[in-house]
């Protein structure tokens, strides 16, 4: 018991916290990247989306490489963030290039396993293993709302159920690689963890909840129809409620990931 | 129990959709029916997530709708119904979740002054209520110090086995009296933890045990996650509790003890009055006897004295008995007089002058080897000059009187010896022997033998007369004069009786 038998110093300074400029680093680093993958689009369209590619890419290894510093406290964080983003990179221009080179996005998580493996930081974040119990329960909890959705979606709106193998499969790597990977390690792994330390577990769910949800609305790859931006308001912040409840209880990012991985499963068959 | 609610409104769902009912349909009310359940057996989080799960069932029914016909007041109605169980769901959960935590903090208050009645020992009691505090808290550790100081305050924690530093968080609150919150240990800068930060944060609070002398102690707890809606609030509430019910379980401990104390010293009174008592009525039985043997004697011989005329030879011996009984009703009067006076507080009139102690011995060894020829005396005399400080009569009667005694407590033919020299243990003061191997006293005995009224009692001297004041006015006498007397005796072996009286300045 830490109150019994830890030294406790009243005086003792805050720890220390990632310097501004770290921040400041990544996110030009990232903004550059962006740009240049944009500029690529616009004055190259004949190179088959890599600049598109490379602008998806520099996105989602920003935010894991933020991910990284704010789950660090900024200590010994660049070399594996610089790797962890390469590798997103990497597998979103691959994406671009090859039909089957979305399944570079594997090497991403794969990667960052490797990364954390024996960090305590990282484990505090939730990288660590689940009980079976939280997995089925976060696939089942995260599968009923993909269902609702597709449900609601075809009731409401008469969107339909169908896609090509191939497309479904290239946009499941996308989520597994980079998009529901980056939300759930820096949404529901370090900031949620970072937050709910400073203050009550709800606000910071809200709060990661939201940042999460602006994310996906600023994503380009969203319809742009009002009833599908409320929709994925509505799924969305419920699927971040989830599985911040999830990373509560289980202590661990996978059920999280899980649930909102089966979520995105249902969701890309929806076609409008 | 969540999943059966859960199933209920997954049913109600069910039936909806086969019944082919739209929003409005009157099946909709029943989803409040098992989200009361599970807010009643869950509280908010269970209402929510029943309230939750009953909006999004009914949502495929209610969302069409909207979209056909826009906002109208059945639509409204079917989006009401989406929101309406969450709404009561979180409300009913969280009023629940309040009164529940009352009911366990009043529940709390209640076992641990039961606990902290003072009937058993505060460190016996302390475990139990560390782990009433710990469920009352929905904590996952509690320990509880009691004491002013952390070195030596009483410590109990649950789960048990917790090491103490005595700089540690509950050190500072028990010292300083300040309220110590972390909102994870872990990682909080302030606590020299060896844990890593862990998965979920480990809220800390350390809370000063505050009564009406100040800080008795402090209370600690840890939660693993978040601690339950209240908990400070709860904590704050069950220390002030805690405080009181342990300087209360500590006073209660006192008076009892002070009450056995006191007890004890009114039965040990009562025991030594009823033994005065009971030596007072043997005294008077013995006064009454001592008196009567020689006043007897004294109405007899002077009887015979007045109605026959006797020879003058056996006259004389009638006059030498009546001499004789005279004295010693004298002397019984004597003792009698010198005890009431020291009773009373009153100084004894001594004359004291320079005694040379080998002419008294030896007369009285002589007087005594005479009156009692069945024992054998044995008289050392003492080194050239020996002599006290003292009054030669009140001399005279604290040796007779040891004397006495010792012819009385040792059997016929046995030894009496008499001695005097300068007090090998204590300079200045001479030392004057009796010893006797007679029947000794038992030890317990000893420290009772110089009160009044005190005869040891034994078969083999059963029938020695005396006041039991002998030896009483013995050692009053020896005191008056600045000295002491002392026994060393064994049973069966016999008793050696020290008169230590003030020698003459100079003398050795």
């Amino acid at each position: 018991m830490l109150l019994l038998s830890a030294r406790f110093e009243p005086s003792a300074v805050a720890s220390r916290r990632p310097r501004r400029s770290a921040y400041a680093q990544v996110t030009l680093a990232a903004a550059v990247v962006v740009a240049t993958g944009l500029a690529i689009e616009t004055l190259r369209p004949s190179w088959a989306g890599f600049g598109h590619g490379l602008a998806t890419g520099a996105v989602h290894g920003g935010l894991i490489a933020i991910g990284w510093l704010v789950g660090t406290n900024g200590v010994g964080w660049h070399g594996p963030a610089v790797r962890c983003a390469a590798a997103t990179l990497f597998a979103a221009i691959a994406t671009r290039l090859s039909p089957w080179g979305a399944l570079a996005f594997l090497l991403v998580p794969a990667g960052l396993i490797y990364e954390t493996r024996g960090c305590a930081a990282m484990r505090a974040i939730g990288m660590c293993a689940a009980r079976p119990a939280h997995l089925l329960a976060a696939v089942a909890a995260g599968g009923f709302l993909g269902l609702h959705l597709l449900l609601t979606a075809s009731l409401t709106f008469g969107y339909r159920v169908h896609t090509s193998p191939a497309v479904y499969a290239s946009a499941l790597a996308y989520d597994i690689g980079a998009n529901v990977l980056s939300a759930e390690w820096l949404f529901r792994g370090a900031l949620l963890t970072a937050w709910w330390r400073l203050g009550s577990f709800w606000p910071a769910a809200l709060a990661t909840t939201a940042l999460a949800l602006g994310r996906y609305l600023l994503d380009p790859a969203l319809p742009a129809a009002p009833e599908a931006r409320a929709g994925a308001v509505f799924y969305l912040g419920l699927v971040g409620l989830l599985a911040c409840s999830l990373r509560a209880w289980s202590g661990s990012l996978l059920p999280g990931f899980l649930a909102s991985l089966a979520f995105f499963a249902a969701y890309r068959t929806l076609t409008p | 129990m969540i999943a059966l609610p859960l199933g209920l409104i997954a049913a109600v769902a069910t039936a909806m959709a086969l019944t082919g009912q739209g929003s409005d349909s009157v099946l909709r009310h029943l989803y409040l029916a098992p989200t009361i359940w599970a807010a009643l057996s869950r509280g908010a989080i269970g209402g929510g997530l029943a309230g939750g799960l009953a909006g999004l069932l009914h949502a495929p029914f209610a969302l069409p709708a909207v979209e056909r016909a826009g906002l109208t007041s059945r639509s409204l109605d079917g989006l009401l119904s989406l929101v309406l169980p969450v709404l009561v769901g979180l409300l009913v959960g969280h009023l629940v979740e309040g009164s529940r935590a009352r009911a366990d903090r009043l529940r709390a208050v209640l076992a641990l002054k039961r606990r902290l009645d003072g009937q058993c020992p505060l460190e016996d009691a302390l475990g139990d209520v560390a782990e009433i505090l710990r469920r009352a808290l929905r904590a996952r550790r509690v320990a509880l110090v009691v004491g002013h100081d952390i070195r030596s305050a009483r410590v109990a924690s649950v789960p048990t086995g917790s090491l103490v530093d005595t700089s540690c968080a509950a050190a500072v609150t028990l010292a300083s009296g300040q309220a110590i919150t972390s909102r994870d240990l872990r990682a909080d800068a302030r606590v020299w933890a060896d844990e890593a930060p862990g998965a979920s944060p480990l809220r800390g609070i350390s809370l000063p045990l505050v009564s009406g002398s100040g800080v008795v102690g402090a209370i600690a707890v840890e939660w693993l996650g978040e601690p339950p809606r209240g908990a400070r609030a709860a904590a704050d509430e069950l220390a002030a509790h805690t405080g009181l019910a342990v300087e209360n379980a500590r006073l209660t401990i006192r008076q009892q003890r002070f009450a056995e104390e006191l007890s004890e010293k009114v039965a040990a009174a009562t025991a030594r009055l009823r033994e005065l008592d009971e030596a007072k009525t043997e005294f008077l039985s013995v006064v009454s006897h001592e008196l009567r043997t020689p006043l007897t004697a004294l109405q007899g011989f002077s009887e015979l004295l007045l109605r026959s005329t006797l020879p003058p030879e056996k006259a004389r011996r009638c006059l030498v008995y009546l001499h004789t009984e005279a004295c010693t009703l004298g002397r019984i009067v004597g003792e009698m007089l010198d005890l009431s006076r020291i009773e009373a507080g009153r100084p004894l009139e001594l004359r004291p002058e320079p005694v040379d102690l080998d002419p008294l011995l030896e007369r009285n060894v002589e007087l005594f080897a005479t009156e009692h020829r069945e024992h054998r005396f044995r008289w050392t005399s003492s080194p050239p000059g020996a002599a006290v400080h003292a009054d030669p009569d009140a001399l005279d009667r604290m040796l007779k009187n040891l004397l006495s005694n010792a012819v009385k407590y040792s059997p016929s033919g046995g030894r009496v010896g008499v001695s005097a020299n300068p007090a090998p243990d204590d300079p200045g003061m001479v030392e004057v022997a009796v010893e006797d191997d007679g029947v000794g006293i038992p030890a317990e005995q000893l420290p009772r033998i110089f009160d009044k009224y005190v005869r040891v009692p034994h078969p083999e001297t059963a029938a020695a007369r005396g006041l039991g004041l002998g030896l009483s006015l013995v050692k009053a006498l020896a005191e008056a004069h600045g000295g002491r007397v002392e026994v060393e005796s064994l049973p069966g072996k016999g008793s050696r009786f020290r008169l230590l009286l003030p020698g003459l300045k100079g003398q050795f």
